[in-house]
């Protein structure tokens, strides 16, 4: 189980995260929606151990968040991948830093169920479309094995039709593999069909932690309202007679 | 604002002190007794010990580095440039002298390298990829590999000994300029037009471009309004860059057209040992470096306020 | 006045992005070009633009992101002048205050430069700039997606309230439906550079005749709840 507890944290004299308190357990969905600025980037910065903390603790299973070592999945697909290596050099490269090795099976599996032809590995980013660009990095996330994975805005380069699709293989791997996500994102919409449970950051501070159902029905806060009624206004969520 | 113009002097400052003591260390420390070097200069004979050690002292020179090295600073700061080690004179006359050489070679320079590269890089950008850009590019290529003095010299050869249209040594009269500040200005242009161009065509791909095109905004307005700005900023960060350039172009010209000014003024001192002269055109220059710098950064936040601040 | 084009078209790097294209567009419309990414409805967006302009109507154009549309080096009045220069007409402070009151950003201070504003403002600026000549067609290119939901969403209800009571047609290019369901009356479907389906908005939910509508149409939200 993933814990923030209490997490703080400044740049220079600024607070971008005020008093972070949350827990996702193993196998879970924690989506985490607010708007831009509003410290979703921090966050995720933060367990990854990349900016340091004022206060409080971070921790997977008890033990400090490091351990655990997560995966993350970037928003802009292809500038995640180096622009001159092969994405199968690229999503290679967190296991040969470990000395570890993956069959050639194991791996034609994984592409298998991402929808992305082994052979495919062998191109460069530019050479792939974003939609398989941001597939081969959920397949970067996942070969690290890590029970933890980060989603930083993860489809928001994609196009509905193909986010939606994007999403639910995301959503099935997780259900065969069983790591525990958690997804930041501007879209409620996809936070609502996706995750267990959703947290609302506004200016660094959780504004509510909700189950996503409950969440669905009525916000508790009212700025969870406005973000529940945009996503109407927008067409992300929509009623059906 | 305030803070960043105050940043900006603070450099300035260090900038200046650093190159004070830069210099003073490098000749404190050159080869060869500096004191013997000057009476030498001086009597122009062989010259006994004694005299030898009365002109050390008397120069300042037996005090220690950093007694000595006060010695020159404290006046210095009141504009006082001290005296010529040599002829015993104060320095500051000559040395204005001698600039008030250089500073119109290089700004006339400077002005032909201008009049040159600007209208051949918006010529060339005109159509990207066309003969008249690649002439334009490749004249700029080859103006940036010709040596000045290899220039100056076919300058000479053709307008003064073959046309004879104009003076090529000295600096009697107006047209004497003429020849320096082409061949200095031929150079400027060279190394301007690539970067004018490359302005120009990074300004034009501005993702906002196609949008304002769209809005019916004339070519016309969009040249002056948005990519001119655009590509002044990268031209006015070479243009820093491009001074010390000018500055050490027009000490070279100066030497291969037998022109007085601060090139000739250099190389005397140099060979006279007459440290307070070398010293000061050192100072002037760095001085004259630093205060453009800093004219460049304030029109650089006056066309962009962002930098310098967060939004940058 | 019912605007009208016709074999509009495009090439690029000797491949046709845009099929020969017709198209009529009633005062007032509301009109979706929807499509996948790649399927040439930004291309036919600006297709349009270009024709029509220069059969003389009035088009103005909306980009995805105030970045696409303001020049970070020039003061908001800067562009506010320029764009009414650019129709050809004077300056006119009242106008300039009723699109600002309309759009909710009468706060702005023109002084500043682009990134002196908010996302959100800017392109609410950037819409108000659009409407300065009452134009016949706006067209809005994914005009929500730089945006927060809830910037965008008032964002968009702001116009449609200022379009309402006006004859200037609307075409909205988004690659998600779902947007533009709940806005325009008619759909256009878009694929490999062709118009594959032009249909009433409510006809086109309820029984899409190619798999490429019957794609979007699925997937056109995240979440469908009982009334």
């Amino acid at each position: 189980m993933l814990r923030l507890s209490d997490v703080n944290v400044k740049f220079g004299k600024t607070p971008v995260l005020r008093d972070v308190s949350m827990t996702l357990p193993a196998g879970q969905t924690l989506a985490v929606v607010g708007e831009s600025g509003a410290g979703k980037s921090t966050l995720i910065a933060t367990i990854l151990g990349l900016t340091k903390l004022d206060k409080g603790l971070i921790t997977w299973a008890n033990v400090p968040i490091k351990a655990c070592r997560p995966s993350l999945v970037m928003q802009e697909p292809r500038a995640a991948f180096n622009p001159v290596l092969s994405l199968r050099r690229s999503i290679l490269e967190p296991l040969s830093a470990k000395r570890e090795v993956i069959s050639e099976t194991r791996l034609g599996q994984l592409c298998d169920r991402l929808e992305l032809p082994l052979e495919m590995l062998d191109r460069k980013p530019r050479e792939v479309s974003i939609g398989q660009a941001q597939r081969a990095g959920i397949l970067r996330a996942l070969i690290a094995g890590s029970p933890l994975i980060l989603f930083d805005e993860p489809l928001s380069a994609l196009d509905a039709v193909t986010q939606k699709h994007t999403a639910q293989l995301i959503a099935d791997l997780q259900t065969e593999l069983g790591f525990a996500a958690l997804i930041v994102t501007h879209d409620l919409g996809y936070a609502a069909a996706f995750s267990d449970d959703i947290a609302v950051l506004r200016e660094g501070r959780i504004e509510e932690l909700t189950p996503t159902p409950a969440f669905v029905q009525n916000p508790q806060s009212d700025y969870g309202q406005e973000l529940r009624a945009a996503a109407f206004a927008l067409g992300a969520l929509e009623y059906v007679a | 604002m305030t803070r960043s113009l105050l940043g900006l002097f603070l450099r300035a400052f260090v900038v200046l002190t650093g190159t004070a003591l830069a210099t003073f260390t490098l000749l404190w420390n050159a080869p060869g007794d500096p004191a013997l070097a000057i009476a030498m200069a001086r009597f122009d004979a062989v010259v006994p010990a004694d005299v030898i050690d009365l002109v050390r002292a008397e120069a300042g020179l037996d005090a220690g580095f950093w007694a000595a090295f006060r010695g020159w600073v404290v006046p210095l700061i009141s504009g006082n440039f001290g005296n010529s080690s040599v002829t015993g004179r104060p320095v500051w006359p000559d040395l204005a002298s001698a600039t008030s050489y250089t500073v119109p070679l290089a700004l006339a320079g400077l002005a032909i390298g201008l009049a040159i590269s600007i209208p051949l890089a918006v010529l060339a950008t005109r159509h990207p990829g066309s003969w008249l850009d690649r002439f334009a590019v490749g004249i700029a290529s080859l103006g940036a590999a010709i040596p000045a003095y290899w220039l100056g010299l076919l300058l000479i050869l053709l307008f003064a000994v073959k046309l004879a249209w104009l003076p090529a040594m000295g600096a009697t009269t107006p047209s004497h300029v003429i020849l320096p500040a082409l061949t200095l200005g031929l150079g400027v242009a060279a190394a301007l037009t690539r970067i004018i161009r490359s302005g120009i065509l990074e300004a034009r791909g501005q993702p906002f471009m196609p949008a304002l095109k769209r809005r019916g905004i004339s070519e016309h307005a969009l040249a002056r309004e948005h990519v001119g700005p655009h590509a002044a900023i990268p031209v006015i960060t070479v243009f820093g860059l491009e001074l010390a350039f000018l500055l050490e172009g027009a000490v070279m010209v100066e030497v291969i057209f037998g022109r007085p000014g601060l090139g000739s003024f250099l190389v005397g001192a140099i060979e006279a040992r007459d440290f307070p002269k070398v010293q000061g055109v050192v100072i002037l220059a760095a001085l004259l470096f630093v205060g453009i710098n800093l004219v460049i950064d304030v029109i650089y936040r006056l066309i962009d306020p962002r930098m310098g601040t967060q939004n940058a | 006045m019912t605007l009208s084009v016709s074999g509009l078209s495009a090439v690029r790097s000797g491949r046709t992005i845009l099929f020969p294209t017709s198209l009529e567009i009633e005062p007032g419309a509301r009109i979706g070009l929807v499509g996948a990414s790649g399927s040439g409805k930004s291309t036919l967006g600006h297709a349009l633009i270009d024709t029509l302009r220069a059969q003389g109507s009035c088009v103005a154009h909306v980009p995805q992101s105030p970045d696409e549309a303001l020049d970070p080096l020039r003061r908001m009045a800067f562009h506010w002048r320029e764009a009414e220069t650019a129709l050809g007409l004077p300056h006119d402070a009242d106008r300039q205050q009723a699109l600002f009151r309309a759009l909710k950003i009468e706060t702005g201070d023109l002084r500043k430069r682009p990134w002196g504003w908010s996302r959100g403002m800017q392109q609410r600026f950037v819409i108000a700039m659009a409407l300065i000549g009452a134009p016949n067609l706006l067209v809005m290119d994914e005009p929500t997606s730089a945006l927060d939901p809830i910037v965008a969403a008032r964002t968009m209800v702001l116009l449609e309230d200022y379009l309402a009571a006006r004859d200037t047609a609307l075409v909205l290019i988004t690659h998600d439906l779902g947007l533009a369901a709940g806005r325009v009356t008619r759909l256009l479907v878009m694929n490999a550079g062709r118009i594959i389906e032009d249909r009433p908005t409510s006809e086109l939910l309820a029984a899409p005749r190619t798999t490429q509508a019957a794609s979007l149409c699925a997937h056109r939200n995240w979440l469908a709840l009982p009334c």
